[in-house]
């Protein structure tokens, strides 16, 4: 017993040092607090770079390779390529978090807030790790539970209650929906460890399968499309963007799509066991396509056209994050129509690539583009000189010139022009979908390529805003430091990947060819 | 060439661009007055790595034992030539930069020198180099100091990466690049309308070659199924055997790539008016390096051109007739760069024609495009000095640099002039001088085509015309030369104190000068260039090198012709030009006006063009516009239609989603059911 506990820690000892930094916060944080209420000045830089530093051992830990375990399949974890990538992503995307958040919270909050964003990203990596449904299921709520503290202490205003109410309220709705669908997977398969999971639904037909089945699986894809903003389970992200801190909209257009992603890879399919056993299936998604192609066509289009009718930055950067999950569907349907996902004979053709690749590599460029604009709004917005509207960003280029700079590079990412990155996770998604040689792959193709044309259109209307409207304040805009380190990292990361895409390109070699 | 790193390689092109992204970052902010800095510590690196280069090259064994027998060289027989190919290959390609956009779609980008390329860098960077010294003199004071040097680094990264290609679709890339970099630079003084009107001109007329070159490539690619120069090299045995036409086809629409680079007739008209960017400029892109891409290309592909006499025809063809044209435009001209631009595309022309001539044999084929070549590389120095000469000129007149205002600078400039008068010597072809011995190489080259190869008719015209042409030449060169230092002293009232140029002007002109007097001496006669170039892929090994004593003396006799005939009019009788030009007047008015050919072009191409973009503006404005007004406005109001459902009540959001579970579960038990 105890044998298996070392073994299981061993497995997750990047996230148990995030987990425990983050108990660190919630111990100490309350004591460094007068009794009056009042926190020393600067508190809050030093719980960042508290962060930083519990980050920056989670990634050395990661790069140390864990001890082999016997590949006892019923683990509670397993560890494969899919978790390095995992990881690899919230390592990055978590660094950009911290720098984004750092001056967005109070001194008295630091702790607590900090703490909830360690949690949240140790939950992510827990997610890819999961090998039991029930350890799934918590590794979700893991990243739920601090979720609704961070969006409730980033900002109390009323404004921000209601945001947090909301996203509450539905968040455990959904929550609701995978709970009860992961009960008639037991009930179907009578296990709860994935692995044995598929090994039974693994010669399914689909004309064979229970019923009960198919429930679970609409109630489990309904529920974890909550996560990742898919029509018709987005509506709160629109208000919730609008009403919360930026950090916490940050966090929220990109943390929750990994987890919902990765969790559904995780049900609907073992991509691949081990690096040793190539081949992997995916045991549920026999008709799942269906519905997942349902989904991404509704997200694309639904995201795109609501996106043009937005003032308010946030809320458009929330109907574009929409309409990124919608294309990051299209990978994901084009993946599961293909019950062997290493099929030798679809990979060697020059320029094809499967749909699984194409979506885990949009994930990452998408990750890093999207906190980017986040992060420049953190860095430039001021209570006295807000960054809320597309009207405020009149003139950037002659109020803060580095600032529209990067923005434009970062905007270019979003819309899919080179020379970012966003142009090659683009033409990846597109390729999949087009190369994958049925009906269903080419209508996908064709929606990603209409949706990304109309995208086009309000993404560089506001670098028209910032580069040729006038400003009606002439004077320099003021940067906050973290924030705009934060900026800059993003959009380098966002034109180097599109010049050594290899360097992503390496860490998904062996999710899926 | 396993000794030379790639390192060295990559940072030939790699350091002038490293500097123009430097310079276009922090040259306005931090750099201001000192903006040269990185672009000369640049070439400077550049020039010092393709020096290492070339000394590689001339070190490796295959040369030394070619030295050796350096007596016989010209009567190496086809066959050892044959054999010695194969060991005489010293070519490296570098692994380059592999984009990799899937794991299995890779765009690779590989750096491919062999002596051709070498020989072309040494001259780009080298005179890249001595420009931007020059140019950080020029250049001094101007509001766009940092702009400058920022589009000058980037083209001689352009132009670098263009003779690196190792295939012709990247060339094409920096082809396009050099020509946006001198588009930039064209119309640097964007403010003056004649600027950005010159600039405009470039870079449409160019696209019409621009346009044949890429339509060349893509029958490349579809004959051969690779645009690699190697591959495509390799597989022209078996294509000649299948598809023979197809090769005049490749062939012209390559050249009418060459034309419009290079400026050939008819679409030279370009580069007289691309004297309006500043003279540093002119003397680098517009002289000496851009405008002999064509010639390289051209001469890269020399393996497809001696498949097709047919082209090779029209490429001596037209060269003649682009040589002869703007030689003859160059008698009249006033404007002292004007007479030097024209004289570039004359002297453009000539190398065309001796490209030409490589269809007149096998044998001869690494002659003639030797020939080409070494005018080229001599070209490139003594052509630069002619231009920074004048650009020295027009600094001291106060911006001024039309002839007829102002003469005897020769107390005023005793540098410039030194220099200017070596310029017009190795241009004019003076005996020992650079353009004398290219020169000589050329006439040579078509000599031999009026000997054999069945066109012999048709090559005694061109070389009737190269001679006339080299008269004219030197006679115009004295004209300019003698216009401008020598009589009466004058100066125009723009010039508040005439004076010499700061050493940073000067400097360079006495480099290019010396290059002018040795280079033609040293590499021509004793085959040094020639036994270099041989080893190119694009030639079949070293093949004859005929001389010809008649023709050295026939050149020589024309030198002194052109420049006594230039002496006695502009000197000692200067009445001379004025009687003539009143005798004259219809020939003089047909060659001041360049023939009229821009107006010409003006009735015959941009009337109707602007009519046709009428037409379409109309339709576009009237039937168009509509059209897609409509289909735009589509997605907002589409957008507002679903607005409403967006209303904030999270009860109705939790009931969507009910209802959108429940809809799933319909459709997913339906295809259940069947």
């Amino acid at each position: 017993m105890f044998q298996h506990l070392t073994s299981a820690i061993s497995q997750i000892l990047p996230e148990v040092v995030l987990l425990a930094a983050a108990c660190v916060n919630l111990a100490v944080g309350p004591f460094l607090i007068g009794d009056d209420g009042t926190a020393p000045k600067g508190l809050q830089h030093r719980w960042g770079v508290w962060s930083l530093i519990a980050l920056a051992i989670a990634g050395w830990l990661q790069c140390v390779p864990a001890p082999v375990v016997e590949a006892t399949s019923l683990a509670p974890f397993l560890s494969d390529s899919l978790v390095s990538f995992v990881r690899l992503v919230t390592t990055v995307t978590g660094v950009v978090l911290v720098m984004i958040h750092w001056n967005q919270t109070t001194e008295s909050d630091s702790a607590e807030s900090h703490a909830c964003l360690l949690f949240i990203l140790a939950g992510t990596n827990l997610i890819a790790l999961a090998n039991d449904l029930v350890i799934l299921f918590l590794a979700l709520e893991l990243v739920s539970i601090p979720t609704y503290l961070f969006l409730y202490v980033a900002r109390r205003d009323r404004s921000g209650q209601e945001a947090t109410l909301k996203y509450f309220l539905l968040s455990v709705f959904s929550s609701a929906l995978v709970l009860y669908g992961f009960s008639f997977l037991y009930g179907v398969a009578g296990t709860t460890n994935l692995t044995a999971l598929h090994q039974v639904f693994k010669n399914y037909e689909f004309n064979a399968m229970p019923a009960m089945l198919l429930v679970s699986i609409v109630a489990i894809v309904s529920g974890l499309a909550f996560r990742i903003t898919a029509v018709p389970f987005h509506f709160y992200a629109p208000d919730v963007f609008q009403g919360t801190a930026t950090s916490a909209a940050a966090l929220l257009s990109f943390i929750p799509k990994v987890a919902g992603f990765i969790a559904l890879i995780r049900i609907l399919g073992q991509p691949s066991v081990t690096a040793a056993t190539h081949l992997g299936y995916w045991s549920l998604a026999a008709k799942s396509g269906e519905m997942l192609f349902l989904l991404a066509i509704a997200t694309m289009f639904v995201g795109n056209l609501l996106a043009l009718l937005q003032k308010n930055l946030r809320r458009l950067l929330a109907y574009s994050s929409i309409a990124h999950a919608g294309y990051m569907l299209v990978g994901l349907s084009v993946a599961v129509s293909v019950p062997q996902i290493n099929d030798d004979a679809t990979s060697a053709s020059a320029g094809s690539i499967g749909g699984l690749p194409a979506l885990l590599f949009y994930l990452g460029v998408y990750g890093v583009t999207t906190l980017g604009v986040f992060a420049l709004i953190a860095s430039l917005s001021r209570p006295e000189r807000p960054l809320e509207t597309s009207d405020d960003l009149a003139g950037l280029s002659k109020t803060h010139p580095a600032g529209a700079f990067l923005a434009a590079v970062l905007l270019f990412g979003l819309t899919g022009l080179p020379p970012t990155a966003g142009f090659l996770g683009k033409l990846t998604l597109f390729l999949s979908a087009w190369n994958h040689g049925t009906d269903l792959g080419r209508r996908l193709a064709i929606c990603l390529a209409i949706n990304a044309a109309i995208a086009a259109w309000y993404y560089l209307r506001l670098i028209g805003v910032m580069y040729l409207q006038p400003s009606c304040d002439d004077t320099r805009r003021t940067t906050g430091v973290p924030a705009f380190v934060g900026v800059s990292l993003c959009a380098v990361a966002s034109i180097a990947l599109f010049f050594a895409p290899d360097w992503l390109w390496q860490a998904l070699q062996r999710v899926g060819g | 060439m396993s000794e030379l790193t790639p390192a060295l390689l990559w940072l030939i092109p790699g350091a002038p661009l490293i500097a123009s992204v430097f310079i276009a970052f922090f040259g306005k902010a931090l750099l201001r007055g000192r903006s040269h800095v990185p672009c000369i510590a640049a070439l400077a690196v550049s020039s010092a790595c393709a020096g290492v280069m070339m000394l590689t090259f001339l070190a490796s064994p295959s040369s030394l034992k070619q030295d050796t027998s350096l007596l016989s060289s010209g009567q190496i027989d086809g066959l050892q030539a044959e054999a010695e190919k194969h060991e005489l290959k010293p070519l490296a390609t570098t692994p380059g930069y592999d984009w990799s956009i899937t794991d299995n779609l890779h765009v690779r980008l590989d750096l491919q020198v062999d002596s051709m390329t070498a020989l072309m860098l040494c001259t780009i960077t080298f005179v890249s180099l001595l420009v931007s010294i020059y140019a950080s003199g020029y250049m001094h004071g101007d509001p766009g100091y940092p702009r400058f040097f920022a589009a000058f680094a980037l083209f001689v990264f352009s132009m670098c990466m263009l003779v690196l290609a190792d295939n012709y679709l990247t060339m094409f890339v920096f082809w396009e690049g050099v020509g946006l970099c001198s588009y930039l630079l064209i119309g640097f003084w964007f403010q003056k309308p004649s600027a950005a009107a010159a600039a405009r001109k470039a870079f449409v007329v160019n696209r019409i070659g621009d346009f044949g070159f890429i339509l060349g490539i893509f029958l490349i690619w579809k004959t051969f199924g690779t645009v690699k120069f190697s591959e495509v090299f390799d597989l022209v045995p078996s294509i000649a055997q299948t598809n023979p036409e197809v090769f005049t086809t490749i062939c012209l629409l390559l050249f009418l790539g060459a034309m419009g680079k290079s400026a050939q007739f008819p679409l030279h008209v370009w580069l007289p008016d691309a004297m309006e960017g500043p003279t540093p400029v002119s003397a680098l892109i517009h002289a000496a390096t851009m405008v002999t891409a064509g010639v390289y290309m051209v001469a890269r592909s020399t393996p497809l051109f001696v498949m097709s006499s047919t082209a090779q025809m029209v490429v001596s063809g037209i060269g003649a007739i682009t040589a002869l044209l703007a030689a003859l435009t160059a008698l009249t001209q006033y404007d002292l760069k004007r007479v030097l631009a024209y004289s570039t595309v004359s002297q453009l022309g000539y190398m065309f024609m001796a490209l030409g001539a490589a269809s007149v044999s096998p044998k001869l084929a690494t002659f003639a495009v030797t020939a080409a070549m070494f005018h080229l590389f001599t070209h490139a120095f003594f052509k630069a000095l002619l231009f920074l000469g004048a650009g020295s000129v027009m600094h001291s007149m106060g911006d001024v640099i039309d002839m007829r205002r102002f003469s005897g600078l020769r107390h005023v400039m005793p540098h410039t002039r030194l220099t200017f008068l070596i310029g017009s010597l190795a241009l004019a072809g003076c005996p020992l001088l650079a353009g004398f011995w290219s020169k000589d190489e050329i006439l040579v080259a078509l000599f031999e085509g009026t000997k054999s190869g069945g066109h012999e008719t048709f090559f005694t015209v061109i070389l009737g015309v190269a001679v006339v042409t080299a008269f004219l030449t030197a006679f115009y060169s004295f004209r300019a030369y003698n216009m401008t230092f020598l009589g009466e002293e004058r100066f125009p009232e723009e010039a508040h104190h005439p004076h010499e140029s700061s050493p940073t002007m000067t400097l360079p002109l006495f480099a290019l000068a010396g290059f002018s007097v040795v280079i033609g001496l040293f590499l021509g006669p004793t085959g040094v260039y020639a036994r270099q170039l041989s080893q190119s892929t694009s030639l079949a090994g070293h093949g004859e090198h005929p001389h010809s004593w008649a023709l050295m003396g026939l050149s020589a006799v024309i030198f002194a012709a052109g420049y006594g005939l230039a002496r006695w009019m502009y000197v000692t009788a200067p009445a001379v030009p004025a009687k003539l030009e009143s005798g004259l007047k219809p020939l003089h008015h047909l060659s001041l006006n360049k023939f009229f050919l821009d107006e010409l072009f003006h009735y015959l191409l941009v009337v109707p063009v602007r009519v046709l973009a009428l037409l379409c503006t109309l339709f576009d404005k009237y039937v168009l516009d509509g059209l897609l007004n409509f289909v735009g406005s589509m997605p907002s109001t589409i957008g507002r239609a679903v607005r409403p459902i967006q209303n904030g009540l999270v009860s109705n959001y939790a009931w969507i989603m009910l209802l959108g579970v429940v809809l799933f579960l319909i459709q997913m038990l339906r295809a259940l059911a069947g």
